[in-house]
């Protein structure tokens, strides 16, 4: 599975968040890295918080944990509990299973939606994030793969210099903000798949959280 | 003077029908020869312009001298003029047949059953490119004649050797009375050995060689296969392609134990085989297949991300990443360059240079000091995915056939060149 990184926007002290930097992103990449559209993306996320029925609750269960859909991944459904690091891979049916058990419901769902582009080698996907429910923009984010390659070192330097590259796009439009990369440290034990799936989680808090 | 007139007025009309539906039947190596045949008429009526023009001259100045000249000189004139006249008649003429027959212009691709074979082109600087060769033609608009026809020639023999093996009289590595200039080399160079040739003058076998080899490159794996065994490894490749684990270990217990291992060549086995695959887990698999099972000799290689699996990745396929398959045009172009310099030290020379690109995706180039740059012509960012293979002793051609080739082992191996910042073509 190719690497990926990922980005999130951060806007600069008391600038707000609009969709304007989205589209403008969007545009950059078309124009300044030949990017061609390749089609949409989405990945939901939900918290799950425990239904407890009665008042003696065990004390070892988690409290809460994230189930991921991933875009890229349509026939499973990941979940994560990040208190015991934790991630188990399951049919994308086992959301249904979950609301019929009803021992942990739904609590927040965000989506994580945009387009995706393809630049040579590369592909990017650039979006935004917000509460299934209501059109709020909680964030904007960015993620970028390289195809050739599925090894995290050996890509380390080629997405290091795509990163910088973007970085020189982005300081020229004098936006209000920058893209952070999201450092992550990888656990030699864990692979790859759901490794992306935990940084996506990462992500999910700084981006729904700044605070 | 008078010569060449008659000659072009004589030859004309058997040769040269006068419209185009006659050139259109003709077949393409025959096209060619007339279209050489006219484009060398046309430099001699031009020179032979020139000369009347001097001649022109002279009965002028010879006029200046002193009147008693005068009838000469309007002799002389006269008769320039009517030559010259005829000259440029027919030139135009010449003219209006190459433009036809789309020599000029270099048109003639859109004409169908060309055989592969190109018009002569004539670029804007006047040299004539007898065999338009795609591959050389490509960037090769600065280039001097000398290097266009040296390396349309090299094209060609190569191209000859790989497509019509048969027209060679004995494999590689004996001497024989070759026509070509590489042959001449290979009947001299056995013949004067010098030190810096000993190892190499040798015929190295292909056990050796693969033995040589995994010494020296401790990243890369090495595996033999029989070519079919090959195609069956490929389709293996593309069903692992798809499952999740990308554990190294797991990868390599998937190998079928009955391949060989360069450490411990089977004698009878290494007849057979005519497939190497190099492997830098997680950088590239490389493909170099040998043109007859057994040999030496590489005919083709390719490269190919360690993921990518399926019928496509042998020595002649293409990857689906733009970064491979540009490091496997480049190979095209530095494996004839390797087989043209010397057919017996090729392979471990190509598979030597092969090797130097397990920097691929983390050596900066040695120009532009970075690892990722856009190309602007093919708007891609490409790391540097060419790495030089022109050996640095360079008289090797200026004196093909009075000295050997010397210092063949001196390639540079250390630097690395995007596309843009190279300067070879």
């Amino acid at each position: 599975m190719p690497v990926k990184w990922l980005m999130h926007w951060q806007p600069h002290q008391g600038a707000t968040l609009n969709s304007q930097i989205l589209t403008e992103a969007c545009q950059c990449v078309e124009s300044q890295l030949g990017g061609a559209k390749d089609g949409r993306w989405k990945t939901a996320l939900t918290f799950y918080r425990p239904m407890l029925r009665d008042a003696s609750t065990p004390g070892d269960l988690p409290r809460d944990f994230l189930g991921i859909a991933l875009h890229d991944h349509p026939g499973s459904y990941f979940f994560l509990l990040r208190a015991h690091r934790l991630i188990l891979q399951a049919d994308s049916s086992i959301q249904s299973l979950m609301e019929k058990l009803q021992s942990y419901k739904a609590r927040v769902v965000l989506n994580f939606e945009g387009f995706q582009y393809r630049l040579g080698d590369f592909q990017v996907r650039v979006g935004k994030c917000g509460p299934s429910l209501s059109e709020a923009l909680r964030g904007i984010m960015m993620e970028v793969e390289y195809l050739p390659l599925s090894s995290i070192e050996k890509s380390r330097q080629i997405l290091e210099d795509f990163f910088d590259i973007w970085q020189d796009i982005v300081n020229r439009r004098h936006w209000p903000g920058h893209f952070i990369l999201i450092e992550t440290k990888f656990c030699r034990l864990w692979p790859s798949r759901p490794l992306y799936s935990s940084t996506y989680s990462g992500t999910i808090c700084q981006v729904a959280w700044p605070n | 003077m008078q010569q060449p007139q008659a000659a072009v007025s004589g030859a004309a009309p058997p040769q040269d029908p006068p419209d185009s539906g006659g050139a259109t039947t003709e077949a393409p190596p025959k096209q060619v020869a007339l279209a050489m045949d006219r484009l060398a008429r046309a430099a001699r009526l031009i020179a032979d312009i020139r000369l009347g023009a001097d001649h022109l001259l002279e009965a002028l100045f010879l006029a200046a001298d002193g009147p008693h000249h005068s009838n000469k000189t309007i002799q002389i004139i006269l008769k320039e003029e009517a030559s010259m006249r005829q000259h440029f008649q027919d030139l135009r003429a010449l003219g209006r047949q190459l433009e036809d027959s789309g020599v000029l212009n270099g048109s003639l691709k859109s004409r169908g059953n060309s055989w592969g074979l190109h018009m002569p082109l004539v670029c804007p600087d006047g040299a004539v490119v007898a065999y338009a060769w795609k591959r050389q033609l490509a960037g090769q608009a600065g280039a001097s004649a000398v290097d266009r026809t040296r390396l349309a020639l090299k094209a060609f023999t190569d191209q000859k050797r790989r497509f019509f093996p048969l027209l060679e009289d004995e494999p590689f590595g004996h001497s024989h009375d070759g026509e070509f200039g590489v042959a001449k080399k290979q009947k001299t160079s056995h013949g004067l050995p010098t030190s810096h040739r000993e190892e190499l003058n040798e015929v190295k076998t292909l056990s050796d060689i693969l033995t040589d080899l995994e010494n020296k490159v401790p990243n890369m794996k090495i595996f033999t296969y029989q070519r079919l065994d090959w195609l069956k490894r490929a389709s293996l490749l593309s069903s692992s392609a798809n499952e999740n684990s990308i554990d190294p270990s797991k990868e390599q217990s998937m190998h079928n134990p009955n391949k060989l291992r360069s450490g411990s060549v089977n004698a009878v086995a290494v007849d057979k085989v005519a497939v190497i695959e190099l492997l830098v887990p997680s950088v590239f698999r490389a493909v170099v297949s040998l043109h007859s099972a057994g040999s030496v000799n590489p005919d083709a290689a390719a490269f190919f991300s360690p993921d990518e699996g399926g019928n496509y990745v042998h020595s002649r396929g293409l990857s689906v990443h733009h970064v491979f398959r540009h490091v496997t045009e480049h190979a095209d172009k530095a494996l004839q360059y390797f087989l043209s310099v010397d057919a017996n030290t090729s392979l471990s020379l190509l598979l030597r240079w092969i090797y130097s690109y397990q920097t691929l995706f983390t050596k900066v180039c040695s120009k532009c000091g970075h690892l990722l740059l856009m190309d602007k012509s093919l708007a891609l960012l490409l790391p540097p995915v060419h790495r030089p293979y022109r050996q640095t002793c360079t008289t090797n051609f200026n004196q093909s056939h009075s000295t050997p080739s010397a210092k063949v082992q001196n390639v540079d191996l250390n630097s690395a060149y995007h596309i843009g910042c190279s300067d070879e073509v």
